[in-house]
């Protein structure tokens, strides 16, 4: 048998990059850790899981139709989408999750010796798909836990190809007003992409939080990300979306994979946008009760939040996070330890039902005993 | 990191004796080149010498021998790559000629004679049969001056930055002339060292500056393995704001390291108090210095993510000692006992010996099984008595089962587990040192 010469055949950024692993399915956790129960508190789902229509969508799907290939380009859910905004529904790319977009975009537009910018406490993805495709991801200090747009410009170059803003911010929950992100926009001038990824578009109930979908008349240049994931809880079925002025998704629409939504996914997303139960009303009322409860019980025990929009918060404790996550899931809580975001000795909590909540503030208080 | 000061030399020939002087000379002409002085490189060459004619007589005679002078900057390493048959493994093992019924008569071999003349010597299993013996020579550096350096006042907010040479070269000084401390690498004595070796991409150093350019503290870190990343320090240069820097260097340097292969932070050498609660105490390894002494030096762990868990191989003897030590770190990990059970084993096992002259330290690890345990062991801790090694070391890897079946020989040996270093190989690693004390 001759092995296959690795070092040669693998480009050197492809075998530097660290893959990431996922975490165990809850079944090996709870075997590992010896709980009962789990309470997911780490990825930022929704608890109250998609809306009844979808629901439905979900129970409802013909087995037959698993032998069916699915629209393979989302044709009504992008129609639906479309509608929605009042655009094109050429101006919509879905995908398998917003993870999947984030490949499209940086793959449309970059080659080697191009660059990305993005922050360092955000969202991973933007950072971990430029690495390894061997485009260098230049990362900017947050700024009092927002992104920072004087710093973000000024490491923009001739060969910065696309800006990766996260609005809200996950994890500081922090956002760009429409004002900041205007500015923002004619400073760049067109002159690179930039994506917002509104990955928790749906949660933000602040007054002056920009809808970056209607900006991308104004600004061709901008793209826009969303995912189902989040508010309408079908992270299991991976599906979400870009949004871009024509001619630019026309490119990206290049490099997308066909038929890597499935059928269910398209169905049951169609169904969360004509959800007319109050499911996001529902939602935004327990994350409102969730982030109450736990910042009053924070600073009750003393430890600082940075809470802002989106359904989760940040702990600040005074030892080590990852141990903190170790000791929580002997519990049964699952929590994000926040290292990985650059965040040491800080975790992220999602915000759940108040069951949830208050198992994770006993919890929290026993291993700090 | 980066590898793009590595020069190589490379050489494929057979292991016959008539080519010895061509490997020698390549070797030596090589190490020159790289910037070694004469002396050093005339060591790697007799070390080259000894171990060519050990191999093309007891382990590979005949086969093909691929020899690579790598430049390290800060050291020349030389490899040797070959393929060797079951039957000549033993021969690998670097006490393979001490004869434990006869310790008078110790006759000299090849691996042993060539690990005196050189600073650190090494052997990796690749792949089946297919083995990488190492060694390297370090250049040699002026150390630090001695001269008192006036305490320096820090004012204002302070940033991290990575430093450019002469920055490196001046937090090297800095440590060096800070107060004495026996269990700091050597390397701290020698700012044109740290310096060679962060262009080289060995390690990496951020320091902590004033808005005028006033050092006040710097952090040096490297991988010690694929996975696990030891730290050095923070150091911290201004004491009344010691928390602060602390703090700042030790985020810096995570920032750094979290998005790359590794998977925790180790700190084997000491920190300040003020960032210990952000880590968990794993044990205390004991080092000896060459007045006789021992000083206890505490290590520190941190993972960077979240843990996924794992599966790791004890045999009885150490089952609550690992039962202990996991639930006291709370690491999820399925412990399962190895047991012989009467089936075929055979041949002689290798252990690889990393010997480091410079700090009298021995790192055993098992590379082959086979049937000596004992009596293998028991070669090697009289070979390095002989060497006058202070501090020995065996690490077996948790995730190999065969490893397991060396636990109760080491016990049996005076050998006590002190710490466990979670994924630092295929699982964690189970640090055994060598008791001394004992009879
Ligand atoms: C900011 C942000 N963008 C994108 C995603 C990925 O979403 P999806 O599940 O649609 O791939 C997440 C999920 O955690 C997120 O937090």
């Amino acid at each position: 048998m001759i092995e296959p010469n690795l070092d040669l055949l693998v480009p050197a950024y492809v075998r530097e990059f660290e893959p990431y692993i996922p975490s165990k399915p809850d079944q090996e956790l709870q075997k590992l850790y010896g709980c009962d129960h789990l309470y997911r508190l780490n990825n930022n789902e929704n608890p109250l899981g998609p809306p009844p229509g979808a629901q439905e969508v979900i129970r409802r799907f013909p087995p037959p139709r698993g032998a069916v290939y699915p629209s393979g380009d989302s044709y009504y859910l992008r129609q639906e989408i479309a509608a929605c905004h009042g655009i094109d529904p050429d101006q919509v790319l879905v995908g398998n999750g917003a993870n999947e977009v984030i490949a499209f975009v940086i793959k449309a537009f970059c080659s080697q010796g191009d660059n990305i910018i993005t922050a360092d406490k955000t969202f991973a993805v933007y950072e971990w798909v430029a690495v390894f495709s061997g485009i260098e991801a230049r990362v900017i200090p947050l700024k009092e836990e927002r992104f920072d747009d004087e710093a973000m410009l000024e490491g923009i170059d001739a060969a910065t190809k696309v800006i990766f803003l996260c609005n809200p911010n996950n994890p500081t929950g922090t956002y760009w007003s429409r004002d900041t992100l205007r500015a923002f926009l004619e400073e760049v001038g067109g002159k690179q992409i930039v994506v917002i990824d509104e990955a928790y578009y749906e949660f933000v109930e602040a007054d002056d939080f920009p809808d970056g979908i209607s900006l991308i008349n104004d600004y061709p240049n901008l793209i826009v990300f969303r995912t189902f994931s989040k508010m309408y809880g079908i992270a299991g079925l991976r599906i979400g979306y870009l949004v871009g002025d024509l001619k630019v998704v026309d490119m990206i629409r290049r490099t997308c994979i066909v038929y890597s939504v499935n059928g269910i996914a398209q169905e049951a997303a169609l169904a969360c946008l004509r959800d007319e139960t109050g499911h996001i009303r529902r939602t935004r009322e327990l994350v409102r009760e969730g982030k109450a409860f736990l910042c009053a019980e924070m600073a009750v025990m003393g430890l600082p939040v940075i809470v802002g929009e989106g359904n989760y918060l940040i702990v600040k404790l005074t030892g080590s996070d990852t141990l903190a996550y170790r000791k929580l899931m002997h519990e049964g809580i699952m929590i994000r330890p926040m290292t990985g975001f650059r965040y040491p000795n800080h975790i992220r909590v999602t915000m759940a039902r108040m069951e949830a909540m208050e198992a994770f503030v006993a919890a929290l208080k026993n291993i700090l005993a | 990191m980066s590898q793009d000061h590595d020069r190589i030399v490379s050489l494929q020939l057979t292991a016959q004796m008539s080519f010895l002087q061509i490997a020698t000379h390549c070797v030596e002409t090589a190490a020159k080149a790289f910037g070694l002085g004469k002396e050093e490189s005339l060591k790697l060459s007799l070390a080259t010498e000894e171990i060519f004619s050990y191999l093309g007589s007891h382990v590979c005679r005949g086969g093909i021998l691929d020899i690579r002078c790598i430049n390290r900057l800060s050291y020349v390493r030389v490899e040797f790559r070959f393929s060797v048959s079951t039957l000549n493994m033993g021969a690998l093992n670097i006490a393979a000629s001490v004869d434990c019924e006869n310790e008078d008569d110790m006759a000299e071999m090849g691996l042993a004679i060539a690990s005196r003349t050189i600073n650190r010597l090494n052997i990796v299993a690749e792949r089946q049969n297919c083995i990488c013996l190492a060694i390297e020579n370090d250049k040699h550096y002026p150390p630090a001056p001695k001269t008192y350096v006036v305490p320096i006042d820090v004012t204002g907010a302070l940033m991290v930055e990575t430093p450019d040479t002469e920055g490196v070269k001046q937090y090297v000084t800095r440590v060096a002339q800070g107060s004495p401390d026996p269990i700091r690498p050597i390397f701290f004595n020698y700012p044109g060292q740290v310096a060679d070796m962060v262009a080289a991409g060995n390690c990496q150093v951020v320091t902590a500056v004033d808005a005028k350019g006033e050092l006040a503290g710097g952090v040096l870190f490297r991988f010690l393995t694929t996975r696990i990343v030891e730290m050095f320090g923070p150091h911290v240069f201004q004491q009344d704001r010691e928390g602060e820097i602390a703090g700042l260097l030790l985020d810096a340097c995570i920032a750094r390291t979290v998005r790359s292969k590794a998977i925790g932070l180790v700190s084997l050498t000491g920190m300040p108090s003020s960032v210990q609660s952000q880590f968990e105490l794993l044990g205390l390894m004991n080092h000896y210095r060459h007045d006789g002494k021992t000083i206890a030096g505490q290590a520190f762990y941190r993972l960077l993510h979240e843990d996924p868990g794992c599966l790791v191989f004890t045999d009885t003897s150490l089952k609550d000692y690992l039962q202990r030590e996991y639930s006291r770190l709370f690491l999820a990990r399925e412990i399962r006992e190895v047991r012989d059970q009467g089936e075929m084993k055979a041949g002689a096992s290798i252990f690889a010996t990393e010997v480091h002259r410079e700090g009298s330290v021995a790192i055993l690890r098992p590379l082959w099984p086979g049937v000596d345990y004992d009596a293998n062991v028991k070669k090697h801790l009289l070979f390095l008595e002989e060497e006058v090694i202070n501090s020995i070391f065996f690490n077996l890897d948790l995730g190999v089962s065969w490893h397991a079946s060396l636990m109760a020989v080491l016990l049996a040996n005076h050998f006590r587990p002190v710490l466990i270093i979670p994924f630092a190989g295929q699982a964690d690693l189970l640090i055994f040192q060598y008791d001394r004390t004992e009879p």
